[in-house]
């Protein structure tokens, strides 16, 4: 049942959209002085966040066309989300949507909001359950058991290893990283991968046994050496173990 | 002396330093469960150690009660799920609005103070009541400007609290800053609100910005006349927790101590018992 009054509905939203916006509204007995203290607060909270979860764009991008773009944003977008430390993805989402990097000749901009957003994403996100383990197996025919707090992903330019310059427009191919949290520290830690080390991963993930895995890897990626490709993968596994990502063996 | 009714902002700026060491001892901490909600890792593990050591009350940001849109039903069953996770009793959020034609703006708005906007937001604090299986506890809030108001404020407030069954966070401060902004009488206000209703109090900082303007911005320590207009509430309201809200400029702990020691001095002589919040 309605019960709010039209009027009523009409000056909450015209308020509202004042905040977005900064249009100045047609508001009822209002204090026209203090009206703007409404846009201020509202607008330095979405610019605040952004700037948080954004720092290496914000710091590179000038700062009158970064104001532009939160502007924009938030005056064209509808946050969704209730938690305002997760309204930056939906930034990145516009961005990406409205294609600001081609408007603003930025070609890295969407990998660089990415990588930024992942950061926060991999740091904050819920806890996942640890996989049973144990210290002792056969690399080849235990399924090895991998930190699950993570994430692969894939971008055009390494904006995790170049900082945001024209050097890094000329360095266009295809980078691959393993994001991952660590389980004591809760730091997040960034790792290069080649593509082969890609497959491998998320093969681990779904549960194969390497020696499955690197025969596989062998016919497709046409190596034809599966000595050679074990050992250089067996290396890679030890390191990964070094740094707490493998934890060991599936119980 | 231990401090039985005040509590402290749990904030993550100071989290770390407050875990660690003795320098802060409210008798709870408060959060905003949007904050936390769905939230792992570091600040999950703080968490957990806060609710270790001390009772929690939630004190919510997104719930936008006073909002035209639809309730976000899904919202407050996360909400539901997370004050059962940390066993918390005490859930308030603000008479305010934060939501508007499918869009959050994350800070609160004034509501017009109107009968249908009265009628409306009762309907809406009835249905979180039922899904939360708990009342609801709503703070009066700071406003820089009214809108399209047809009534008075205290008559808005009290309508709701009355008509809803739902309870009162009195926020002195915020009482403060109206009186100031809108020019009326601090205390002349808090005697017409429901207050046996208050099941919560807030105390807090704020910065005048103008001759005519405070702006309630948390991030300054409170100040001599809010401290007097509290030891006035007191004298009114049965006992109840008292939040002591620091969320910028975090000052060293021990000067939030003595924030917190002042406030319970003055709650010591008033109130004789005590009450639970876990």
């Amino acid at each position: 049942m309605q019960l709010l009054n039209k009027e009523t509905e009409i000056q909450q939203a015209r308020l509202a959209d004042y905040c977005r916006t900064g249009i100045e509204p047609d508001l009822i007995d209002i204090n026209k002085d203090n009206l703007y203290q409404y846009r201020r607060l509202v607008f330095n909270i979405a610019s605040d966040t952004l700037e948080t979860a954004y720092p290496i764009t914000y710091s590179f991008l000038p700062s009158e066309i970064w104001q532009k773009l939160v502007h924009d944003y938030f005056a064209e977008h509808k946050c969704q989300t209730t938690q305002v430390w997760r309204m930056p993805l939906e930034f990145y989402n516009y961005c990406k949507e409205k294609d600001i990097q081609e408007e603003l000749k930025i070609p890295f901009l969407n990998d660089l909001l990415y990588f930024e957003w992942l950061e926060l994403d991999v740091h904050t996100m819920e806890d996942v359950t640890y996989p049973k383990t144990k210290e002792i197996g056969s690399w080849l025919n235990d399924v090895i058991a991998l930190n699950p707090e993570h994430k692969l992903i894939q971008l055009s330019y390494p904006v995790h290893t170049t900082a945001p310059t024209e050097q890094l427009e000329e360095k266009q191919g295809n980078y691959f990283l393993l994001i991952y949290r660590e389980k004591e520290t809760a730091n997040v830690q960034f790792i290069d991968l080649s593509m082969l080390y890609v497959f491998i991963i998320e093969n681990i993930t779904n549960g194969l046994k390497l020696s499955t895995i690197l025969e596989e890897a062998n016919t497709l990626l046409q190596i034809n050496d599966i000595d050679l490709l074990t050992q250089h993968v067996l290396t890679f596994l030890e390191d990964l173990k070094q740094r707490e990502f493998v934890l060991g063996f599936l119980a | 002396m231990l401090n039985h009714h005040i509590g402290i902002g749990f904030r993550k700026d100071f989290a770390e330093e407050f875990l660690t060491t003795n320098d802060l001892q409210p008798a709870f901490i408060e959060l905003a469960p949007e904050n936390w909600i769905g939230m792992g890792g570091y600040w999950k593990k703080q968490l957990d150690k806060a609710a270790e050591k001390y009772p929690i009350t939630c004190h919510g940001l997104s719930l936008s009660i006073g909002s035209p849109d639809e309730l976000d039903v899904d919202f407050v069953k996360q909400v539901k799920q997370f004050l059962k996770q940390y066993n918390v009793k005490v859930y308030s959020e603000h008479l305010s609005y934060s939501k508007c034609d499918n869009a959050h703006l994350y800070d609160l708005l004034p509501i017009p103070f109107r009968e249908d906007a009265v009628k409306h937001i009762v309907q809406r604090i009835k249905q979180v009541q039922d899904i939360l299986e708990m009342p609801l506890v709503l703070e009066n809030v700071s406003y820089y400007t009214p809108v399209a108001a047809q009534m008075k404020e205290e008559d808005f407030i009290t309508a709701i609290v009355n008509e809803s069954s739902c309870n009162m966070l009195l926020d002195v401060n915020n009482v403060y800053v109206n009186a100031f902004n809108h020019n009326y009488n601090a205390k002349e206000f808090i005697k017409k609100l429901p207050l046996n209703k208050v099941a919560y109090i807030h105390m807090a900082g704020h910065e005048k910005v103008s001759d005519t303007l405070i702006i309630d911005t948390h991030g300054q320590a409170v100040i001599d006349p809010v401290f007097e207009l509290f030891d006035f509430a007191a004298d009114l309201i049965n006992p109840v927790p008292v939040l002591l809200e620091r969320d910028f400029n975090i000052p060293e702990l021990t000067e939030l101590q003595l924030e917190i020691n002042r406030l319970d001095a003055i709650v010591s002589k008033k109130w004789q018992s005590n009450y639970a919040i876990a």
